[in-house]
């Protein structure tokens, strides 16, 4: 299956015979704790534990942990440099020149990045494991309207011709004069002439595409079928149960520990 | 199978009807190429006989149109779909975009329409290989040639068993190659003689070659309505803003340096055109 | 009810991924140009203003949806709603016929780009700490500097981009609507609040 244009990597793997719902549901807990979970460590340990042996399970360790790093590393950066220094009425910890570390802003940083790791490493991991059609699929059965499945999917699919289209119009555009290096006027200017032949272009094509659609009874309202199966096991089943519990046991206890103290006084 | 009657259309804005008080009648089973120079009507014929003249286009329609017993004029697109089929010139914009292999695209309007999957899977199986596409079935629909692309589109409408299969211009924004793939196709489809096929065709040699009835349209209007050869080899192809075949030409060209016979029917195709000659 | 059928028709059915890829597109024009600017919701403002804000809106959130899904910024996710709000308001501007006119056209743009600010900065502050990887995180430091809490610093840190970005946003679908021709204009359901 060639998608240029996701980061879906084809593996003989569990990880990817997974029905998708059960990999929504995961990503959904980790949401949930990456944003509730109280203290520092709880994401980093859930990420080592959960995450990781499952990218490992799914054959995609290497790319998963580049993505997960080139994704998380400037936000971990722009963490422990922005809120670390500059964190108001901080307790200095550590000299950086004329500024200084705070204590409070590098407890915040830790607490932050292992947030952002948690929520996104789980949402990469769904899409390194999932066919993009499959995970529309079982939107569709949730009760998501199939326009929007039909929507996503061919947006992945045109993405990359427009890509090349406008790289194609920026480089007939230069040739014929146009300024794209310079002072940022010139090169501002240089956006129009590249954003109308773009979009006049694929005028005729929404209006052909749409009467195409329609020949091939997408408008109709009726039941439809599906060629594509997707395989549902008892154990997914349970696992996905647990998991929501899961997720709902850690809204509880945040609840709790936001509640006691009020409760208490 | 289709019946217009007193058909009069103006797009939105137009002050010339597209179409001008055109009636005909097709029976079932015919291959009827509609032919006519640039902006006589041709295309507009196929979106009115479709349902997208006037239900996507807006404008006035006024008359009577029915094909397969549907008034069409009517009737939603939705319930028009399945039908009616319709191939259109631009072989990229029939992919619908939602499916990554070409079995997948073909199943497409199957799903739609509710097919059940075990028929779904024979069907196009079977349309595959009507096609020549067998050996692509896992391929993205992107990665085809404008041939095999518009082969897909055509495959992809008639695996939805329509009445009728309208074509507008299929090979025009083709290559010779892609052209001649998709005429063999239409050539096996006219065949099976199955559906009602209408061609809006600029290549009369291919129209003479399995048109079961020619119309000429001019400025809206059925200015001619008969078997190919008669038309195709007529004095009037220039009054109508077309031009005859090579084989039409170089046989006149014979008959006016008087090398031939004038009761000598014309030939408008290559093996009528042998036949001539012999 | 009856205009939001029609605005859902097939024809914005068949838009909306144009749309999105032209918001990408767009936005990866202008990050090769080296503008400091994003301009990735072009495509977003436009479908709203000829389709009406809740197709603005659906076009906006499955946009960046797919910059998740693609690879191209799985951490833009969770600005979601931001996504949406700003195709909503482009829709609704345009009910108002802000899109008339090129001024009113620029300055719906800055309305929305501080609604779009002030979305994103809980946002921001609670997933991402407050920053966003970015270049402009060091205007969010010189706030925090001063004192400012988090929320208020990242919301400064919004308004120093996001007025600017969409009233070019604006500006540039104005334009564009201005050279469209009318056949294919007409073919949208918003079309008379545009033109």
């Amino acid at each position: 299956m060639s998608t240029p244009f996701s980061l879906f990597i084809p593996r003989d793997s569990g990880m990817h015979r997974l029905h998708p719902l059960t990999k929504l549901t995961l990503v959904g807990f980790c949401l949930v704790g990456g944003l509730f979970f109280p203290g520092i460590w709880l994401t980093y340990i859930a990420f080592l534990v959960i995450i990781l042996p499952l990218a490992a399970w799914g054959r995609i360790l290497r790319p998963f942990l580049s993505a997960v790093i080139k994704t998380t590393l400037p936000f971990a950066v722009s963490l422990v440099l922005v809120q670390g220094l500059f964190w108001p009425g901080g307790t200095p910890v550590l000299e950086l020149g004329p500024l200084s570390f705070k204590e409070e802003g590098l407890i915040f940083a830790a607490r932050g990045t292992g947030r952002i790791l948690m929520i996104v490493s789980s949402f990469l991991l769904l899409t390194f494991t999932t066919r993009a059609d499959e995970l529309m699929l079982t939107l569709s059965q949730k009760g998501v309207p199939d326009n929007i499945a039909y929507i996503m999917l061919t947006t992945l699919q045109i993405v990359p011709r427009f890509q090349s289209k406008a790289n194609t119009i920026l480089d007939a555009q230069r040739s014929r004069g146009l300024e794209t290096e310079g002072n940022l006027l010139t090169r501002a200017r240089a956006l129009l002439p590249l954003i109308q032949p773009l979009l006049l272009g694929s005028i005729v094509d929404i209006e052909e595409r749409a009467i195409a659609l329609e020949v091939r009874a997408f408008g109709r309202r009726g039941s439809k079928t599906t060629l594509l199966v997707l395989h549902d096991t008892t154990w997914q089943r349970v696992m996905r149960w647990l998991l929501v519990l899961a997720t709902l046991a850690v809204l509880a206890w945040r609840i709790y520990l936001w509640l006691e103290p009020r409760i208490q006084g | 199978m289709i019946r217009l009657r007193d058909i009069t259309y103006h797009y939105p804005r137009a002050t010339t009807p597209a179409l001008d008080k055109l009636s005909l009648e097709v029976p079932a089973g015919q291959l009827c190429a509609v032919i006519g120079a640039n902006g006589s009507g041709k295309s507009t014929l196929c979106y009115a006989l479709a349902g997208f003249v006037p239900h996507f286009y807006r404008g006035q329609l006024s008359g009577h149109i029915e094909v397969a017993g549907i008034d069409v004029a009517q009737s939603s697109l939705a319930e028009i779909a399945g039908t009616v089929g319709l191939v259109f010139s631009n072989p990229f914009n029939q992919i619908t975009g939602a499916r990554f292999t070409v079995h997948d695209e073909i199943a497409f309007g199957m799903e739609n329409m509710g097919v059940p999957p075990d028929e779904m899977r024979a069907r196009i199986d079977e349309v595959l290989r009507f096609a020549g596409l067998t050996d692509l079935a896992d391929r993205s629909p992107f990665a085809l040639s404008g041939g095999q692309q518009q082969r897909l589109a055509i495959v992809s409408v008639l695996v939805m068993r329509p009445k009728v299969i309208i074509l507008d211009e299929p090979t025009s924004q083709l290559d010779p190659v892609g052209s001649k793939e998709v005429f063999a196709v239409l050539r096996d489809l006219a065949a099976a003689g199955e559906s009602t096929i209408i061609l809006a065709e600029h290549k009369l040699e291919w129209v003479a070659v399995f048109a079961d009835r020619v119309l000429v349209l001019q400025d809206g209007r059925l200015v001619a309505d008969g078997p190919p050869r008669e038309i195709l080899t007529g004095d009037n192809l220039h009054d109508w803003g077309l031009e005859p075949t090579r084989y039409t030409q170089v046989a006149r060209s014979a008959l006016n340096a008087g090398r031939r016979d004038n009761g000598e029917a014309l030939p408008a195709t290559l093996e009528a055109a042998v036949e001539y000659f012999r | 009810m009856e205009r939001l059928k029609r605005d859902f028709n097939t024809i914005s059915l068949a838009m909306i991924p144009v749309a999105i890829a032209i918001n990408i597109a767009i936005g990866q024009i202008v990050y090769a140009l080296k503008i400091p600017l994003y301009l990735d919701s072009v495509g977003t403002v436009f479908v709203g203003a000829v389709a009406g804000p809740w197709v603005g809106a659906l076009t906006g959130l499955l946009s960046n949806l797919v910059w998740g899904l693609s690879g191209l910024n799985p951490a833009y996710t969770p600005y979601a709603p931001v996504a949406a709000i700003i195709g909503l308001l482009a829709g609704f501007f345009s009910q108002w016929g802000w899109f008339k006119v090129w001024w009113k056209a620029i300055l719906a743009g800055v309305i929305t780009g501080l609604a779009a600010a002030l979305l994103s900065a809980p946002i921001t502050a609670y997933v991402y700490g407050g920053i966003t990887g970015a270049g402009t995180d060091l205007i969010t430091a010189v706030f925090r500097n001063f004192g400012l809490g988090i929320v208020p610093s990242a919301f400064a840190q919004g308004v120093s981009s996001d007025p600017l970005d969409k009233a070019i946003s604006f500006f540039i679908v104005w334009l564009i609507i201005q050279g469209l021709p009318a056949r294919f204009l007409d073919r949208f359901s918003r079309a008379e609040d545009v033109r």
